[in-house]
């Protein structure tokens, strides 16, 4: 966990104090904001494995857009947090970057990707998420 | 319009048969405290809200809830995935059989199938979003009575990252209820 104000302290923009998770323990949690984590019993997240460079990039990607997205939820109700907004537009450059990069060394997540540009139609080729594929 | 993107939010790799589980989980996908109910609910309420910021939340919580609508189906096909008809009927599972073979269906875990009768949609904000906080509630309390009827690791996990998310949903819609409510307070009809 880092303190956000530390990071963002000459942006100070009065905005409230608040504490994010990195992105890595965000994703284990389901919850970027630690004022919100509410563990269930004495039940601790599932430590998630990364095996091989591929599992290991997909991992990464879940991680950071998960932080964009928490960020996007907050943003829609806080559309002034000028630091929250700072800290969006770096995952969400981020998680772009991974994705490009995983598309074009393991095939398309997207249907707007460069991967696409083979033959036989490469949307298909991978296992589908259900089966097992990119997760 | 939406884009589809090839990978769940958050990983589901279940390795040991279980339909009892899957039968019980199915209540996530197609039941009253369900994701389909909860992205049907947001997606449709969001026309209405009073200003950008409710229309802007409405239509990225109720996008996030149709991916968690794929986690919950991935979590039923693999808990499902290999079974014999004789592991069906002992699940109780051979109504579901009778209709849909080994494929999905949104029902609850009796196997009553979805209705759009499990949301409203009033028109006035402030009701909406009581609705949708509540909504979260629910299904936070469903995802724990699941939880406490499985002591697979590979299900408990995903089970726990989806009620911490109803948790954070329901944070988001009681920000923006109490800043509807005090910024409109005295506008009449502004609500609407």
């Amino acid at each position: 966990m880092f303190n956000f104000n530390e990071l963002f302290e000459n942006e100070n923009t009065g905005d409230r104090v608040m504490s994010l998770y990195a992105p890595r323990e965000g994703y284990t949690r389901g919850n970027l904001f630690p004022e919100l984590y509410d563990a269930y019993k004495n039940y601790k997240p599932a430590m998630l494995k990364a095996n091989d460079e591929k599992s290991k990039m997909l991992l990464e990607l879940g991680e950071i857009s998960f932080a964009s997205h928490e960020l996007n939820l907050y943003l829609d109700v806080h559309p002034n947090d000028k630091s929250m907004i700072a800290l969006f537009n770096d995952y969400r450059r981020k998680s772009n970057q991974i994705m490009n990069e995983y598309e074009r060394k393991f095939g398309p997540i997207s249907i707007d990707s460069e991967a696409l540009n083979v033959t036989p139609f490469a949307w298909e080729e991978e296992k589908w998420p259900f089966e097992g594929g990119n997760n | 319009m939406w884009a589809y993107e090839k990978r769940l939010q958050y990983p589901v790799n279940i390795k040991k048969k279980d339909l009892r589980m899957a039968k019980l989980l199915t209540t996530q996908y197609g039941g009253s405290n369900g994701e389909l109910a909860a992205a049907l609910r947001y997606l449709n309420q969001r026309y209405t809200m009073p200003d950008n910021r409710g229309k802007a939340l409405l239509t990225d919580i109720g996008t996030e809830e149709l991916a968690h609508v794929e986690m919950i189906s991935t979590m039923v096909y693999q808990l499902m995935k290999g079974a014999t008809i004789e592991e069906i009927k002992a699940a109780g599972l051979d109504p579901h059989y009778a209709e849909h073979g080994k494929g999905l269906y949104p029902t609850n875990a009796d196997g009553v199938p979805f209705t759009v009768s499990y949301f409203a949609t009033t028109g006035d904000a402030l009701a909406d979003l009581s609705e949708d906080m509540a909504a979260e509630q629910k299904a936070r309390a469903v995802y724990e009575n699941l939880i406490d009827l499985t002591d697979d690791s590979d299900v408990i996990g995903p089970l726990l990252w989806l009620r911490q998310r109803e948790i954070v949903h329901f944070a988001r819609f009681k920000e923006l209820y109490e800043i509807y409510k005090n910024e409109y307070k005295n506008i009449e009809g502004n609500i609407k």
